[in-house]
């Protein structure tokens, strides 16, 4: 039963990176030193060049609601290599993001755009795991 | 055959198997998934590390220039007594990202690149060159130290991903196949002994009827 018991760990360990509570770009802005602590306790700090270029995406009114870091869920329900981003901040900045238009409170997006998504925010997005 | 498996044929070890054989199949479809984010990370990171490469050979070649220059223009011991003035100290921040659940580096150095003033050599007795070699070098080491942050990232996404494709890998061709062959051992030896105890009862009736 060793390797369930590994197994189990492994998936446990997934989703150790999440914070523990997310901020607001509003918060992440007006800090000195935006970050978040994560579920293991250690600190994940957010680039201000990123947030400076949220910013001037997002209009200054939702600013409370975009919360930080952004999901990219992944739920190999959809398949390989799809992910799911959900909340109506969020999928208007990725869409934003990627050039497309959703304007739906969920959206999915797949490998490359992924890769799109990550390498023009990368302290501003986390993967999560979907494990259940 | 069930000796050799080193399993009992009982519905109770088939019920745990199956739990078994889901807990590995979700387990490796979730380590796959992380495997093929940890490529995008990787490759992404790759790629930055070429282009500051390419910058960081090029400052360092105009430095070293700067630095011949220097060593033509105002001899080369004049050059090591100011270099032993200056002042070393550069201040960088390092702090980290999470990169599903790998910890990788940030550096933010202050800027390096400093007035004449403030390097600490003494201006009136060193010359030009000597300030131009400085610039050249305060600036291949602001690119320096993106690398070294680049590069360190990079090397602990590659120990994750060998990790992770080594774990993907053990339960795509250990794993699962061998808990596979377990249940449809188990279940086809059920079903043989349901079978047999079938002709037995019939051959019980028989018995039975062939007695009355």
């Amino acid at each position: 039963m060793s390797t369930d018991r590994i197994l189990q760990f492994e998936l446990a360990r997934l989703n150790a990176h999440l914070p523990e509570q997310r901020i607001t770009l509003k918060d992440a802005l007006s800090s000195p030193s935006p970050h978040v602590v994560t579920k293991e306790g250690s600190r994940h700090k957010f680039e201000r060049g990123e947030l400076e270029f949220l910013s001037k995406m997002t209009p200054a009114d939702e600013w409370d609601k975009l919360r930080l870091p952004i999901l990219i869920a992944i739920n190999p329900k959809l398949g390989r290599g799809a992910a799911e981003i959900t909340g109506e901040a969020e999928v208007k900045v990725i869409s934003q993001v990627l050039g497309k238009t959703c304007r739906d409170r969920e959206m999915v997006i797949y490998r490359p755009e992924i890769a799109v998504v990550r390498a023009k925010l990368p302290t501003t997005t986390q993967y999560f795991f979907m494990v259940g | 055959m069930a000796k050799a498996i080193g399993i009992a044929p009982t519905r109770m070890e088939l019920l745990k198997l199956r739990q078994r054989v889901s807990l590995a199949q979700k387990g490796h479809d979730l380590l796959r998934e992380k495997m093929d984010a940890l490529v995008i990370e990787f490759f992404g990171i790759v790629r930055s590390i070429g282009e500051v490469r390419v910058k960081t050979m090029q400052q360092l070649s105009s430095a070293y220039r700067a630095l011949s220059i220097c060593f033509a223009m105002q001899g080369t011991i004049e050059t090591y007594q100011a270099a032993r003035e200056a002042r070393k100290d550069v201040e960088v921040d390092i702090s980290t990202r999470h990169v599903m659940g790998i910890l990788v580096p940030v550096m933010e150095a202050k800027p390096v690149e400093r007035h004449a003033l403030a390097r600490g050599y003494s201006v009136y007795a060193t010359s030009s060159a000597l300030d131009e070699a400085s610039r050249e070098f305060e600036k291949a080491l602001e690119i320096l130290i993106k690398l070294a942050e680049l590069e360190g990232g990079a090397r602990a996404i590659a120990l994750e991903l060998e990790k992770t494709k080594r774990r993907v890998n053990a339960l795509e061709y250990v794993i699962l196949p061998s808990l596979k062959s377990m249940v449809k051992f188990i279940s086809m030896r059920l079903d043989e002994m349901e079978r047999e105890n079938f002709s037995r009862l019939k051959r019980i009736k028989a018995m039975l009827e062939a007695r009355e």
